[in-house]
């Protein structure tokens, strides 16, 4: 849980540097997101929401956690609400804060039984349709485990994209965790796609291990 | 009994009701395609809307109505703000949509 300086640095100047197009857990009024994520071996992620306003969605996710340290592992399995705390719509930018909690079940691969899991997180993204950043910190909780998981991302896109074009970033990635799941920070390129509805995200890590996400929104 | 001139008019008039409008706003935060999908989901879905064309270049978002309908000013806000966006400003054309499509588009760079 300690932290370099340079991180937290890095965190804020996501919230204040124009940065790439982030995934955002409400995706529009009346749509649903599905969202599935590799990450490295370390994570997956699975979710599925619906937002009946724009500023709010409700939802279910798995997540699986196997650790690059000691391969103790831990299985997910919650229910969530996000809500749009914020957002400046300027006339070239966008910028958010989203928050989000939900409860649910966790498995743990080193003892038997279930624990009751909970999960707490926010989201500060700015975009424009050059540049693009965000930071995301969640924390999972439960008697036998506390993870927190911050992504800090940073993106350039070649060129600017519009509504029937197809949407192209070369992003940075930084990961790290809490709770012996991954030793420092997980670095990953990734080239991100999107287009319609569809989103793909594809890259390695410094590990040279797949770090891939596709949403799609309808 | 009336002049030719009137009934002139009147032709003028019918067809000119009967002609689809348009409408252009200036929207604010249109950054991502990905996320201004909504926008263009809730406008379809005013049964008065003909087509929807969006345009983040132009920061635009511009409807053609159905002949002879109209969506005003406050439902047009509303339907944005619900969105998640902000109006700038909505302005009434006669430019077809297909028209507004063709000058807009542009090779990518």
């Amino acid at each position: 849980m300690n932290y370099p300086t340079q991180w937290w640095v890095a965190g804020a100047l996501a919230l204040v540097v124009p940065c790439v197009s982030a995934a955002k857990p409400i995706a529009f009024a009346n749509g649903t997101t599905l969202m599935a994520e590799y990450g490295a071996g370390t994570m997956k992620e699975l979710q599925l929401f619906y937002a009946p306003r724009y500023f709010y969605s409700a939802g279910l996710g798995h997540l699986a956690l196997r650790s690059d340290v000691d391969g103790r592992s831990r299985d997910i399995t919650y229910a969530r609400l996000n809500y749009l705390l914020k957002r400046w719509n300027r006339e070239a930018a966008q910028a958010n804060v989203f928050v989000w909690g939900g409860a649910g079940n966790a498995r743990l691969g080193e003892g038997p039984g279930d624990h009751f899991a909970w999960n707490a997180g926010f989201q500060t993204d700015y975009e424009t349709r050059r540049i693009y950043g965000s930071f995301k910190s969640e924390l999972h909780e439960s008697d036998a485990f506390s993870h927190r998981i911050d992504t800090l991302q940073l993106g350039l896109a070649p060129y600017e994209h519009d509504y029937e074009t197809v949407a192209t970033w070369f992003v940075v990635q930084g990961r790290r965790y809490t709770g012996n799941i991954f030793d420092g920070t997980e670095w990953a390129l990734l080239l991100r796609l999107f287009k319609g509805g569809k989103w793909l995200d594809a890259g390695v890590t410094a590990d040279g291990k797949l770090q891939a996400m596709f949403m799609i929104n309808f | 009994m009336f002049k030719p001139a009137f009934w002139i008019g009147l032709l003028l008039s019918a067809v000119a009701a009967a002609h689809a409008g348009t409408i252009e706003m200036k929207v604010n935060g249109l950054v991502c395609a990905f996320c201004a999908q909504g926008i263009e989901k809730t406008l379809r879905k005013n049964p008065a809307t003909a087509d929807v064309f969006v345009s983040l270049e132009n920061k635009l978002v511009a409807i053609e109505t159905k002949a002879g309908l109209d969506i005003d000013d406050a439902q047009l806000k509303k339907d944005l703000v619900a969105s998640g966006y902000a109006v700038k400003s909505i302005e009434r054309t006669q430019t077809p949509l297909a028209t507004i499509r063709e000058r807009l588009k542009k090779p990518r760079r």
